[in-house]
């Protein structure tokens, strides 16, 4: 008999806008977090209005999904007013949780939205089990471990705690221990840990040593320092995320696009109920690899679940070139008896490109585009303005809300 | 009335520290204290205890590390060896620390110490309802907020008032990794003199360093709040830390004396800020210079 496995960890996706929490929950994620108006880390990532969370959580709850909002702001004097009125109106919302790390916006929460499930953000690095046990305590329902936790160290925590543990998969780290570096403060005066991180350590530096009041540089071969990681990807790991008893893996990225978000959450989906239907007879299937990379936007690694991370996990010199697919339009129908599809586009392509359609549950086909028509019925080469509506024959059946993609 | 604290290096330095009139030694070492200017043992540690207690002063020991579970396992022994030696206080930034002081029961006192995490007395008051008896205020907090926070609490909120201050700390080795980059080695410890510059910003200096809990950048500065003493003791702000992570030896105790001298002068109304300030400025090393930080800005102006 196969051996499944019973409790699969949640796919957890960034949903910047409605649209893209529609399409993250379209394409496999068990549950999608956001940002509210305030008290969140992603001042620039568009953040949601109560009206558009009060639909976002009807649209998952419809779909079996959750929907987290982000309050994850390291509060100053006087930030947390309407902190109060804020998590009341998220339960009012049905809101399934709110992922925090400041103490005092814990508080807040829980008296005024008692029974509002808390998760502790990775902004308050939690690396130990002690930890964990004391966030529970706390009455918090989850932690989200800091990303400087290896495989190993979460196997023993699930030893030790039953509180769940939420872990990143995918997506862009930040070099320092979360909630640690002020780097941004101090260089533009801007806040990192209330959403003004400006990324400095992404920034070119020079490396010197002091040496009797005389500086002698460091830097070698012209290169400059940087502290910059490549992106996190567990993809090739997930029976070890699952074995080591991740409730939930986390998929970084609220500021970035629907192609991003639906290519990234379809794959490590398919992933996860591939290992979890028949973990004995699992095999890595290269067209997830394959997928991933269509998005990647820098080089891959493992983090810290393998161990610090080297040299090779920081970006250093020329960047290596990954291979850009830009995202061209997005199924609105689909005629079977014609086989023409209704697109809307969402960048310039034309008869004679080579395209890809995806949609969820990991269907995929690649065809040239043969033909074009405007919403008159004219024909026409190119489709080069936005949100524009063309029908096109397409080579195997779409369903409304697969994507089109192109290299 | 004020309390003194200062980082301890050695006996010796230690010695000379209470010498010179601090009233609390802050010491530490791997792996529970973070960025000492020189880690101890627990024996080291022991010796400055006995001897501090003997000249009715406090020891301050930092467990205020980070903690991954192959370190949380061996504090228990640590605490307890602490506890044994009757430290005054030990400063804690790890919340799975608390939780094990808790399990310990542990007659230790403890301040809440997490860097960059402690920005609001409510926050603060969170912590002390775990029992702790103050906290270490972030150092990206401005005088005005400090302010605000200590009149909301009776605890007391420990201010920076000299020393660099950390403004990164990385899980990575980052200088090794670019030195292993280019193919080659070079240094990467504290004690070597290195720093980052912005090249967008020629005074910019960052001292950085590597060691067992990873990579630490410094500001640019050193505090002072030399010219704040007397507006930070009228408002209740009293307990003052002087961090010697990167001025060793005696020039730091010269330091240390210099602040006791205008802790003094306050209490007896003869404080002539501009006058410590140019002694400080003498005291100091040719290429750190002293800076205010975030404490003289206005609330606003950072976001
Ligand atoms: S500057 Fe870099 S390391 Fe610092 S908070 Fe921002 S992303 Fe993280």
């Amino acid at each position: 008999m196969m051996n499944m496995i019973e409790k699969k960890p949640e796919v957890l996706a960034p949903a910047g806008n409605l649209e893209k929490l529609k399409m993250a929950i379209r394409y496999g994620a068990d549950a999608v977090y956001i940002g509210g108006q305030a008290f969140g880390l992603r001042s620039r990532a568009g953040n949601f209005t109560y009206e558009e969370m009060t639909e976002g959580v009807t649209f998952a709850h419809d779909r079996g999904a959750k929907v987290y909002v982000a309050a994850n702001m390291v509060t100053h004097e006087g930030d947390a007013k309407g902190a109060d009125v804020f998590f009341k109106t998220l339960k009012d919302i049905r809101v399934d949780a709110v992922i925090v790390s400041d103490p005092a916006l814990i508080v807040v929460c829980a008296n005024a939205a008692p029974g509002l499930p808390i998760h502790l953000s990775t902004q308050a690095s939690a690396t130990n089990y002690k930890t964990l046990e004391f966030w529970k305590s706390m009455g918090l329902e989850r932690v989200v471990l800091a990303r400087e936790v290896g495989i190993e160290e979460i196997r023993e925590m699930r030893r030790h705690t039953d509180i769940e543990i939420e872990a990143f998969v995918h997506g862009a780290m930040c070099i320092a221990y979360s909630g640690r570096c002020t780097l941004s403060n101090h260089m533009v005066n801007r806040d990192a840990n209330r959403g003004g991180c400006a990324q400095s350590c992404r920034w070119k530096y020079d490396l010197f040593e002091m040496d009797g009041g005389k500086e002698e540089s460091l830097l070698r071969d012209d290169e400059p320092f940087s502290m910059s990681a490549v992106d996190l990807s567990m993809l090739h790991h997930l029976p070890d995320m699952i074995d080591a008893g991740v409730n939930s893996l986390k998929i970084e990225g609220r500021m970035k696009s629907i192609h991003y978000v639906s290519t990234v959450a379809n794959v490590y989906r398919n992933v996860v109920d591939a290992y979890c239907s028949d973990p004995e007879h699992f095999t890595f299937d290269p067209a997830w690899d394959e997928e991933i990379w269509k998005v990647a936007q820098r080089d891959l690694s493992t983090g810290f679940y393998y161990g610090v991370p080297t040299e090779k996990e920081q970006l250093f010199g020329k960047v290596r070139k990954i291979p850009k697919y830009t995202f061209a339009a997005q199924v609105l129908d689909y005629n079977p008896d014609t086989h023409i599809a209704t697109l809307e586009q969402r960048n310039n392509f034309g008869v004679g490109e080579e395209v890809e359609f995806y949609g969820p549950g990991f269907a995929h086909f690649k065809q040239t585009v043969r033909d074009l028509w405007n919403e008159d019925g004219e024909p026409i080469d190119r489709a080069p303005n936005p949100m524009m509506t063309v029908t096109m024959t397409v080579d195997a059946a779409v369903e409304p809300y697969f994507l089109m993609r192109k290299k | 009335m004020i309390e003194l604290i200062t980082t301890a290096e050695s006996y010796q330095q230690a010695e000379a520290l209470l010498d010179a009139g601090a009233d609390t030694l802050y010491v530490g070492g791997h792996p529970f204290g973070l960025r000492l200017p020189n880690p101890l043992s627990i024996e080291e540690i022991g010796k400055i205890v006995t001897y501090a207690h003997r000249r009715g002063k406090k020891v301050t020991v930092a467990c205020n590390a980070l903690m991954h579970n192959e370190q949380i396992e061996k504090l228990p022994l640590y605490l307890t060896r602490l506890a044994e030696l009757e430290v005054d206080t030990i400063t804690i930034g790890d919340p799975g620390a608390i939780f094990v002081l808790k399990e310990l029961q542990l007659p230790l006192k403890f301040f809440y110490d997490a860097g960059t995490l402690v920005t609001s007395a409510e926050q603060i008051a969170f912590w002390i309802g775990q029992g702790a008896s103050g906290a270490v205020a972030a150092r990206e907090l401005t005088l005005k907020e400090l302010i605000a926070m200590q009149q909301k609490l009776e605890q007391p909120i420990e201010v920076q008032v000299y020393g660099p201050t950390c403004i990164h700390q990385s899980g990575r080795p980052l200088l090794t990794n670019y030195y292993h980059y280019t193919g080659s080695d070079g240094p990467v410890t504290k004690d070597q003199g290195l720093y980052l510059r912005d090249p967008k910003n020629e005074e910019s200096q960052y001292p950085i360093f590597e060691d067992e809990d990873g990579t630490h950048i410094f500001s640019t500065e050193d505090l002072s709040l030399m010219g704040q003493l007397k507006v930070m003791h009228e408002q209740g702000l009293n307990t003052w830390k002087l961090d010697g992570v990167l001025l060793h030896g005696e020039a730091f105790v010269r330091v240390a004396a210099l602040f006791h001298e205008a802790r003094l002068a306050i209490e007896s109304g003869a404080f002539v800020p501009e006058s410590f300030c140019n002694r400080l400025a003498k005291l100091q090393p040719e290429h750190r210079p002293l800076g205010t930080g975030f404490y003289m800005k206005n609330p606003e102006d950072v976001h």
